[in-house]
């Protein structure tokens, strides 16, 4: 039973870090709109998809990846613009209920664009997997832990060192302030749902080689990601990140201890635990509303 | 008779006559699944008039339908007595989620409930011994009345309808009277309802209990009358259907829910039907793609449903010249 561990830890890591990085777009969202973004991940999907598309048209891997992020950022954009923005200031049920029909949209039209076949990717740089702690790490693994470590590097180096992305955080802490100093909240709005499609269409590009892209991956990252975010108390980005890699972890445990099928239902269950437990935060959040 | 008692009359008249009218087996099945939709989303309905939104609403009514279907197949118990017995079982197990979900601040209970919907899907799926697993559960009796089956379309027809409109009335007298007034009171401002001396937590407990009722009796119904349950049915994607169908007919609007449930069940057959001649590659849940894009339009545009949105509408326009409200899209 221990022998394993090293291993389900690994995978754990590995997924968890792929999860952290959508975890991270849900709680940009929800900080600067309040808004939990449900279509968060058929970013990955797209981003993953159009990725696998590009380079059957013989574009490099780099150059393929480059466009399918700017195009998913696009898709994010207009994701705020036509079905957010027009609702700015509703019911935050009306606002979640809008995020799950651009989801079921998204899904439908990548399902009549791409068929349902799983498509691939091959690895960033090939080569035999390495032997870790007793454990093995595919390459992909090692390029998916130390692509999100950087991406969240750098998105913390954005937030805190930069104007745009003081403005940004201004915004998440008191969107009516903001306004009075001359920041525009549905600007920033915008950003938040551009930057946030970036992240998931860069978690959905790594992970593909490992685990194949479909149509309709973008539902289970997407949840995953999303229970990972309220582990973190959905308004605080280190923590979602930290979530992130225990999603990872105990679904690699549950799914090499128990039943494999029973990981699914464990995530949802922490979920559960911690919504229960974490009230406290859990409506703080919830309570703070847009000006 | 008020003019409530008078429509709900003339509907009970259309109702009854329409087999007389459309009698394929094809179009009576459509009807009664329209009747099972309808009671679900009545129940989603009485939910959404304290403001709370269920994405677990398909595993109630997949509890009401695996409870029943196994209490009657496997202890040979009349299956009138198993889908009460269901039905009440899984208002208990609503409970049982509301106690801690409930407190939660409303999005909080959206995700709660999918989560819920999540596992109870898992378990309906990996439980093989007691479920069947994804290949579901066979030879699930029949429902009869003194030795008559209750099997065909027609006769399923009067049952499901006759219910379906008992489940009408009855979400009609808890909104229209003092639970009614407490429930808009609560959708308006929890607080504010509060400081009312409403007591938010029971009310909202009520509904939500009922709500899981409404399903459970559905589903129980569902495999009496289709035989046959396998998980699929109760997944997800299923509870955001009877979401879309709630979100229609406006989620806080009775009627709407007969409305929704009939016009969300017809526009799927046609798109199953259509959609294949214009992408003839497409298989699968395409017609996601078409509920998405409609689920986003009426938030935006007629966020209390088509048919308040129509009156609206027409009442707006009316200054400028007579409009006849329709039902349309924008």
């Amino acid at each position: 039973m221990l022998a394993l561990l090293p291993q389900l830890l690994l995978t754990g890591i590995t997924i968890g870090s792929i999860y952290a990085l959508i975890a991270l777009g849900f709680v940009l969202i929800y900080g600067v709109t309040g808004i939990l973004n449900f279509a968060q991940g058929e970013f990955s999907m797209l981003g993953a998809l159009v990725c696998a598309t590009l380079l059957a048209w013989h574009l490099p891997l780099a150059t393929a990846a480059l466009i399918s992020v700017a195009a998913t950022c696009v898709l994010g954009a207009l994701t705020e613009r036509l079905a957010v923005e027009p609702a700015f200031g509703a019911h935050p049920l009306t606002l979640i209920i809008i995020t799950f029909g651009v989801s079921m949209a998204l899904r439908g039209l990548a399902l009549m664009l791409w068929g349902a076949d799983p498509y691939a990717l091959p690895e960033f740089t090939p080569g035999p997997p390495l032997v870790l702690l007793g454990g093995v790490l595919v390459r992909q693994a090692v390029w998916a832990i130390g692509l999100s470590v950087a991406v969240v590097g750098a998105l913390f180096t954005f937030f805190v060192r930069t104007v745009p992305g003081a403005a940004v955080r201004a915004c998440a802490d008191n969107a009516f302030a903001c306004r009075l100093v001359g920041i525009s909240p549905r600007r920033v709005s915008l950003a938040a749902f551009t930057l946030s499609a970036a992240l998931g269409a860069v978690a959905g590009i790594v992970i593909t080689p490992i685990t194949g892209a479909t149509y309709d991956m973008g539902l289970g990252l997407g949840l995953k990601g999303f229970v990972a975010a309220v582990i973190g108390g959905l308004g605080n980005a280190p923590a979602a990140v930290v979530g992130g890699y225990l999603v990872g972890i105990i679904e690699s445990l549950a799914t090499g201890y128990l039943v494999p099928g029973y990981a699914g239902a464990i995530t949802f269950l922490v979920l559960l635990a911690v919504l229960f437990l974490q009230r406290e935060g859990v409506l703080h959040g919830a309570q703070r509303r847009r000006a | 008779m008020t003019r409530r008692g008078a429509g709900l009359a003339l509907l009970a008249c259309g109702i009854a006559g329409l087999p007389f009218l459309a009698s394929s087996a094809y179009l009576l099945t459509v009807f009664n699944i329209i009747g099972l939709s309808t009671i679900v989303t009545l129940g989603l309905i009485l939910l959404g008039s304290s403001g709370q939104v269920s994405l677990g609403q398909a595993a109630f009514y997949g509890l009401g339908a695996y409870g029943s279907a196994l209490l009657s197949r496997d202890l040979g118990w009349s299956p009138w007595a198993t889908i009460a017995i269901a039905t009440a079982a899984t208002a208990g197990v609503a409970y049982l989620v509301g106690v801690p979900t409930l407190r939660l601040a409303e999005h909080f209970f959206v995700l709660a409930t999918l989560g819920f919907g999540i596992i109870v899907n898992v378990l309906m799926v990996q439980l093989v011994d007691v479920t069947g697993g994804a290949s579901g559960l066979r030879d699930i009796p029949g429902l009869r009345i003194a030795g008559v089956s209750l099997a065909a379309d027609r006769a399923f027809y009067y049952l499901v309808w006759g219910l379906a409109l008992a489940a009408l009335l009855l979400a009609q007298n808890i909104t229209s009277h003092r639970t009614g007034r407490a429930l808009r009171a609560i959708l308006g401002s929890e607080v504010g309802a509060a400081a009312l001396g409403v007591e938010v937590s029971r009310y909202k407990m009520q509904v939500f209990v009922a709500s899981a009722a409404y399903a459970a009796l559905a589903g129980g119904l569902y495999a009496h009358y289709i035989r046959f349950i396998s998980p699929s049915p109760f997944s997800l994607y299923a509870s955001l259907f009877f979401l879309i169908m709630a979100v229609v007919g406006g989620l806080t609007n009775i009627w709407g829910g007969l409305f929704g449930a009939a016009l969300i069940t017809i526009l799927d057959q046609v798109i199953r039907a259509q959609v294949p001649r214009v992408f003839p590659r497409v298989g699968g849940e395409y017609q996601t793609a078409i509920y998405g894009i409609l689920l986003v339009l009426i938030m935006i545009f007629f966020p209390s449903g088509i048919v308040r949105g129509a009156l609206d509408l027409g009442r707006l326009l009316r200054p400028v010249g007579p409009e006849p409200a329709k039902g349309g899209s924008a």
